[in-house]
């Protein structure tokens, strides 16, 4: 098993940070092209805690290596199951994932928490436990772990400058839109 | 908004998306928006009519329920359910 961490924090506010969490991957955000469609599956909020739930399916164009096809079988795209939770009491979300896509050989598992720091910085934290399950050669089941563990590294990297691009875009927008209902409201009181 | 996998459920996903965010933000986020029935519900629905039939054709519907049955621990610890 590997690990692969990763901490980072976002200079906006949770509640800003976690409402443009629903649109990271909109296109907006030109760096994360590998995500091709985000499905809602389910989505409730838990009567008593308050708590959001959601199930996403998230559709990624296959960007493993070639060798690693030729062993776990060629596909064009990848798919992840996605249940994150929003704790509205603590301002907390977290996300959890795993891959669907060669299930039976590879294990994935990424957790992400967004925290607030403060009244205006909120804190990413990303983990991630991949497993090689196939059999044979603990060498190749090493390599394969490897190779996911860099391109984890490199997704995550592009994740957080197009996460970045989106929370500008999302802070203009909703003060235009402020400024729209100002405006319509100065209008009809006039 | 990102777009679905089944290109012909595009349309409402997106209504669906634009409804969500708006409530997101400006009800659940503010504590107003605790039930389950609210103004994107009918919208979900026919959001999922239309999804529904594009995983079952391919195939992702079955993976899907093993993964929903995957992730029971996460659930018990991330909803605090006792």
């Amino acid at each position: 098993m590997k690990v692969f961490s990763n901490s980072y924090t976002f200079n906006y506010s949770w509640e800003e940070v976690s409402t443009a969490n629903w649109r990271k991957y909109c296109p907006w955000n030109d760096k994360t092209t590998h995500v091709i469609a985000v499905d809602t599956l389910a989505r409730e909020v838990d009567q008593a805690t308050g708590i959001l739930r959601t199930e996403r399916l998230i559709t990624c164009k296959q960007s493993a290596p070639d060798w690693v096809k030729t062993i776990l079988g060629s596909m064009d795209t990848s798919q992840v199951f996605e249940t994150s939770y929003v704790n509205p009491a603590e301002k907390t979300v977290t996300m959890v994932s795993h891959n669907i896509t060669w299930a039976n050989m590879i294990n994935v598992q990424e957790t992400v928490v967004y925290k607030p720091m403060g009244a205006n910085q909120t804190s990413f934290e990303q983990d991630a436990r991949i497993t090689a399950l196939c059999g044979g050669w603990q060498r190749i089941k090493n390599s394969i772990e490897d190779s996911l563990v860099t391109r984890f590294h490199e997704n995550s990297m592009k994740g957080k400058e197009g996460f970045e691009c989106v929370l500008a875009m999302s802070r203009r927008v909703f003060a235009e839109e402020r400024e729209k209902e100002r405006r319509g409201d100065a209008k009809m009181k006039a | 908004m990102s777009a679905s996998l089944a290109p012909e459920c595009n349309g409402v996903k997106e209504r669906y998306d634009t409804c969500f965010l708006k409530w997101y933000s400006e009800k659940y986020l503010r504590g107003t928006g605790k039930t389950d029935d609210n103004e994107c519900t009918k919208l979900f629905e026919d959001y999922q009519k239309c999804l529904s039939v594009a995983l079952k054709e391919r195939g992702i519907d079955k993976l899907l329920k093993e993964a929903r049955e995957d992730n029971k621990e996460n659930d018990a610890e991330h909803m605090k359910r006792k």
